[in-house]
């Protein structure tokens, strides 16, 4: 999803309310309804979310189907430890990071430009058609979009490599190329994501007070000085946040994307944590050798997380919880 | 003199937005004419963003093989019972979780934010969904995706905005909890909750990694995987041509562009609404900056 829900266990209630403590005992017989309503939900949790939680532990078991969890042989770190020692490693860990730092340079300022130029557009009809077309390919799945994009860039029938022969140039194979794929992998999560994240900043720009471009104005600023001194400031929280959020999810590369246009020639700069853990877990039946990689990838992320969150309270905005 | 100064820059940017807006569509016009071309145009390479001579082969041998509607009306069922759960599961841990007096509440709240932090890996879920006996059934996506944390936080989020007053005086009047539920914040949430059943329907409609995961039998195959399997191998079968001409034998990128036209088409039927509400829900979910 685009952006996170503001996750509060405290919200103003009417100081009434909290002043009435009952015990849980007596709060349960005035209103069954809302505890039989939560009863489900808290027993869906415990088995979906938090029995997979117990099922870490194979991480540290040689695990096999016949025995079961608990009667799979404790191994203590021996997977950890053929983590460390495997060269894969490095190579998933190098892949992760560098594909989203790409994704970082090239697409986090994509959507803060469009959202600039989009609110300097006066004609209200132009703006909103733009706008419309523009979120379009986020609705779509990756692999419908993934279809799309090695069509378009087939060497042998797709258009784009049709244009650079007609300018004389050879043809690409930019699926099989390990220089090409990562830019291709980049410029589709603009194409896909670039539109839809402009909403955020619009919205942030239409709580700018128009006073201010008005000062400005009778200063003299023109238009370039108006968006560098008014608009951008007005922004300015907003972008650190979104910034922040995806360093958060730095660890993490969605799978589909990578699967969808990834193939055996590019394995070696297409490969990420979780097409190996899917590769190696389900299809080559590894279980506590994923789990365990899972373990580690599920830490770093936690620790990100946490890390962003001090660093959003430290910039003074509403942290996320 | 002042003309120049306003006009050329408002031009040229209003021509950049569209330039963005026109290469954000071009690949989408581009599959649409490639799936309308012969095989021979498609071969050349040359199609663009107009059908070179028009032919309805790629969908004809599409509906003729069936396979891709087979999935299709698997999807939907996914999709209807899917989202129709979701919801209900929604409410249920919403509603409650909004009343700020509820005892335990901070307990449960406490208990849903850590999963969105930290998640069994992928194994011990395919693990517990084994044991359960559920491979190969829908509810084994079905549960597995009962209820989306950033979803939970919108509603919750929007009932605890409805002024208190409401419930008050209807209980006053001797209404039941449930009552109020359904009578009143209900009707009062219909667009937040028509922004989260499009939210949800969508994720079904495009549902592949879990599917991949969980249903490993033909018949029952989604939509989505169903279309990677053609990126991946195609059937030979559906690359017939107009048999009066062996050149117009369909190449595979004809087949697959009108595949990712068929799957693309619900959503983009429903498209007015779906955008109208993604982003009343996006905002309504953000964090206010």
């Amino acid at each position: 999803m685009l952006a996170q829900p503001a996750v509060h266990t405290r919200s103003p209630g009417s100081a009434k309310q909290m002043a009435s403590r009952r015990s849980l005992w007596k709060d349960l017989k005035r209103r069954p309804f809302l505890y039989m309503l939560l009863l489900p939900v808290i027993a869906y949790f415990l088995v979906f979310k938090y029995f997979p939680l117990y099922g870490e532990i194979i991480a540290f078991k040689d695990f096999r189907l016949g025995d079961g969890i608990w009667g799979s042989k404790w191994v203590g770190l021996e997977h950890f430890n053929r983590l460390l020692h495997s060269s894969d490693l490095f190579k998933i860990v190098r892949n992760t990071l560098l594909l989203n730092l790409y994704g970082l340079i090239f697409g986090f300022p994509v959507p803060i430009a469009l959202a600039i130029m989009l609110n300097e557009v006066r004609v209200e009809w132009y703006k909103r058609v733009v706008q419309n077309l523009l979120y379009l390919p986020h609705f779509l799945s990756w692999i419908i979009l993934g279809t799309i994009v090695i069509g378009l860039l087939s060497p042998g029938s797709g258009f784009i490599n049709y244009v650079l022969q007609a300018f004389g140039l050879d043809p690409i194979y930019f699926m099989g190329n390990t220089f090409w794929w990562p830019f291709v992998y980049v410029f589709s999560g603009i194409w896909r994501d670039a539109g839809f994240s402009t909403i955020l900043y619009l919205a942030a720009m239409s709580s700018i007070d128009p006073h201010l471009y008005e000062a400005a104005r009778i200063d003299g600023g023109g238009k370039l000085r108006q968006i560098w001194h008014v608009t951008l400031p007005g922004i300015r929280s907003t972008i650190a946040l979104m910034l922040v959020l995806q360093m958060g999810r730095m660890f993490d590369v969605g799978f589909e994307h990578v699967w969808v246009l990834t193939n055996p020639m590019v394995t070696s700069v297409s490969d990420v944590m979780s097409t190996y853990i899917y590769r190696l877990g389900l299809v080559n039946l590894q279980y506590s050798y994923t789990t365990a990689i899972g373990l580690v990838q599920s830490l770093v992320g936690l620790i990100l997380v946490l890390s962003v969150n001090r660093i959003i309270r430290a910039m003074g905005e509403r942290a996320l919880w | 003199m002042v003309v120049w100064k306003e006009r050329v820059p408002r031009l040229l940017l209003y021509f950049i937005l569209g330039l963005c807006t026109f290469s954000t569509l071009f690949p989408f016009l581009n599959v649409l004419a490639v799936s309308l071309s012969s095989g021979e145009a498609i071969r050349a390479g040359s199609v663009s963003i107009w059908p070179r001579q028009f032919t309805w082969d790629a969908y004809r041998n599409l509906i003729d093989d069936g396979q891709l509607f087979i999935a299709m009306k698997n999807t939907v069922v996914m999709t209807v019972v899917g989202t129709s759960l979701n919801m209900l599961v929604t409410i249920m841990a919403a509603y409650p979780l909004s009343k700020l007096d509820l005892r335990g509440r901070g307990l449960v709240l406490g208990m849903i934010i850590f999963t969105m932090l930290f998640t069994g890996g992928l194994i011990p879920q395919f693990l517990l969904i084994k044991n359960l006996g559920l491979m190969n059934t829908y509810w084994s996506l079905w549960l597995s995706g009962l209820l989306s944390t950033y979803n939970f936080f919108v509603l919750k989020t929007f009932f605890e905005g409805l002024p208190s007053e409401l419930e008050e005086s209807a209980a006053i009047d001797g209404a039941k909890d449930w009552v109020v539920l359904v009578r009143i914040v209900l009707p009062l949430a219909l667009p937040v909750l028509a922004a989260l059943t499009l939210f949800y329907a969508v994720g079904w409609w495009n549902a592949y990694y879990n599917v991949l995961i969980f249903i490993k039998s033909s018949t029952q195959m989604s939509l989505m995987v169903k279309l990677y399997q053609m990126i991946d191998n195609l059937d030979p079968a559906l690359l017939i041509g107009d048999s009066t001409n062996a050149n117009n034998a369909l190449p595979p990128e004809g087949v697959r562009a009108g595949a990712a036209m068929l799957a693309s088409l619900p959503i983009l039927i429903i498209y007015p609404f779906l955008q109208k509400y993604f982003v009343k829900g996006v905002l309504m979910g953000s964090v206010k900056g």
